[in-house]
């Protein structure tokens, strides 16, 4: 029997009268990179944003080490081992790349409700944050507004912010969208030094990316879910050929 | 801009200008300087913790005058059962002592905060102004109603509040324990938003999506921030009623609120010090073109559309920007 860390059973949801999610199976093994591929509009962010809390499904489970937390509120899914990033880069714009950071490294200690000492001179900001800044290559940029970086170096933030929780499954919505060839390397290399730590759900649209990357991939089409499996299997399945990787 | 002027600089600068003005105005003989600057003081204050709640938890309050009514109207109610010596409703005693009906003031206020702040909160955006808007009318229009207190006619102290060691009625002495408490103020502001509550606060009102998906709930944060934005606005209204000597529903007005909006504004959202040059440039301004006429407002209005316009981190982030 695999371990599993997150096992998603018949999800469905529905906005008027589209089905962004039927009767959604999937679950990802302890570990893995898990990829979800899918063409435009199959529902894949939706299934994050229901993963993450942000979205109540209509019916179906989420279960994180076999434990439902279909009625957990966002921050509570958080605390139980759940970090994402955003398919739309969402950092804090008016603080301060180091700022951005250390409100990531805080958010998981405790509750802030600490009113007098500088928060940047907390200890455990002054541990980690070089390293944290150094692990996606944002050492020069610390004192910079972060809504002043480039695109590629939000991104590397974002995903520095998502790491920094130390989460059990870290879910990474396109963090390859709008690279250059070169933060795609970058990243690349971050995430695959993840692998073995860090179990990751990868929504991704650069299939040379998530074919070199995933241990398993879930291909979803209309909301549901049609194949599971290797890279090698997903590549020889002909139902995803036709309905997916055909079309390219 | 080619000349950027340190933080530091005019924050030194104006902080001996402060200290100093009794005796510049003792020296040119125009005492009623102090008067006219303490009220500006106590602005300051009443304008630095609406800038908590605008410029760092991003909470657009437009009910920020029913706390600053609230401390006013605590310090002259109690102050009225002193003087006729009548326990307010028959069972708690009236003070005029400082040390006592101040901190009432404050509590009180932060209380009506928490309570307001608690119910306005569950709201956002449009919808958080309107509703704090709602909640600071409806206390108005319960102020105008407190006949037993003067109602409409607002109600008279006739004499400061007493505090140890310092004669209130003595306008330099008040008029330094209006600089301790804005300074005071200041520097509590100022660690909280450096500290993690105020990293949290920062962040949450950037990214309000954002702040969740790193788990933490962002409303506690805002209502603290919400009740600290209120407890500053009750002592300064405790402030205002003393200097006053009078307090009247005008005080829980939202014209209020909207003036210190603007002094807000005017100074530099965000910056803690600016609403202190903003409560300084706009109480000066009124008060000289009130001068010349009735109608002050009508240049009153494009000074601030031009500010608006040309500085839009106010008169504080054009005196120190850096480009």
């Amino acid at each position: 029997m695999a371990d599993y860390i997150l096992q998603v059973k018949g999800l469905c949801k529905s906005f008027g009268a589209v089905q962004a999610s039927q009767d959604l199976s999937f679950s990802i093994q302890r570990g893995h990179i898990h990829a979800l591929i899918g063409p435009n509009g199959a529902g894949k962010t939706t299934v994050l944003n229901l993963l993450s809390g942000e979205l109540q499904p209509d019916s179906g489970s989420i279960l994180l080490n076999s434990e439902e937390i279909n009625k957990l509120p966002v921050h509570k899914r958080v605390k139980a081992g759940l970090g994402r990033s955003f398919q739309i880069t969402s950092i804090f714009n008016d603080l301060s790349v180091a700022e951005n950071m250390a409100l990531a490294i805080l958010a998981g200690r405790g509750h802030n409700f600490r009113f007098w000492k500088n928060a940047m001179a907390v200890d455990i900001v002054q541990h980690t944050l070089t390293e944290a800044l150094a692990r996606v290559d944002l050492s020069g940029r610390a004192e910079q507004q972060a809504g002043r970086l480039s695109h590629g170096e939000k991104r590397q933030l974002e995903v520095g912010m998502a790491l920094v929780g130390g989460p059990q499954l870290l879910m990474l919505d396109e963090p390859m969208a709008g690279q250059g060839a070169g933060g795609t390397v970058e990243l690349q290399k971050l995430i695959s030094g993840l692998k073995g730590t860090t179990t990751i759900l990868l929504v991704e649209h650069d299939m040379d990316v998530v074919f070199s990357l995933a241990d398993q991939i879930s291909v979803i089409v209309y909301g549901h879910c049609i194949a599971s499996g290797s890279p090698e299997e997903i590549r020889r399945n002909s139902e995803v050929q036709n309905a997916y990787l055909g079309e390219h | 801009m080619t000349s950027a002027i340190p933080k530091t600089v005019i924050i030194i600068a104006g902080a001996l200008f402060f200290c100093s003005l009794p005796w510049a105005a003792d020296y040119f003989g125009e005492q009623y300087l102090i008067s006219l600057f303490t009220r500006i003081l106590i602005y300051s204050l009443a304008a630095v913790s609406l800038d908590l709640l605008i410029g760092y938890g991003g909470l657009i309050s437009l009910g920020h005058a029913a706390f600053v009514g609230i401390g006013a109207y605590v310090t002259a109610i109690f102050f009225h059962h002193s003087f006729v010596a009548e326990p307010i409703a028959g069972i708690v005693a009236g003070s005029d002592n400082a040390l006592l009906v101040w901190p009432l003031a404050i509590i009180i206020s932060a209380a009506f905060a928490l309570i307001i702040g608690s119910l306005s909160l569950r709201t956002s955006g449009m919808h958080f102004i309107m509703i704090t808007l709602a909640f600071a009318q409806m206390l108005y229009y319960f102020a105008v109603g407190l006949e037993k207190y003067g109602g409409d006619d607002g109600l008279s102290l006739y004499s400061r509040n007493q505090l140890v060691g310092m004669d209130l009625n003595n306008d330099v002495h008040f008029y330094f324990v209006c600089l301790f408490f804005l300074t005071l103020f200041l520097f509590i502001s100022h660690r909280l938003v450096k500290s993690r509550f105020g990293l949290v606060l920062r962040g949450a009102a950037s990214s309000s999506r954002r702040i969740k998906a790193l788990g933490i709930p962002e409303r506690r944060y805002k209502l603290v921030c919400f009740v600290i934005g209120g407890a500053g606005a009750g002592l300064a209204g405790a402030l205002l009623a003393n200097q006053t000597e009078y307090v009247s529903p005008g005080l829980l007005h939202w014209t209020l609120s909207g003036e210190l909006m603007v002094m807000v504004l005017l100074g530099g959202l965000g910056s803690l010090f600016g609403p202190v040059l903003g409560a300084t440039a706009y109480l000066l301004l009124e008060e000289t073109l009130a001068m010349y006429t009735e109608h002050w407002m009508v240049y009153f209005g494009p000074i601030l559309i031009m500010v608006v316009l040309f500085a839009k981190r106010g008169l504080f982030g054009f005196l120190t920007q850096k480009e």
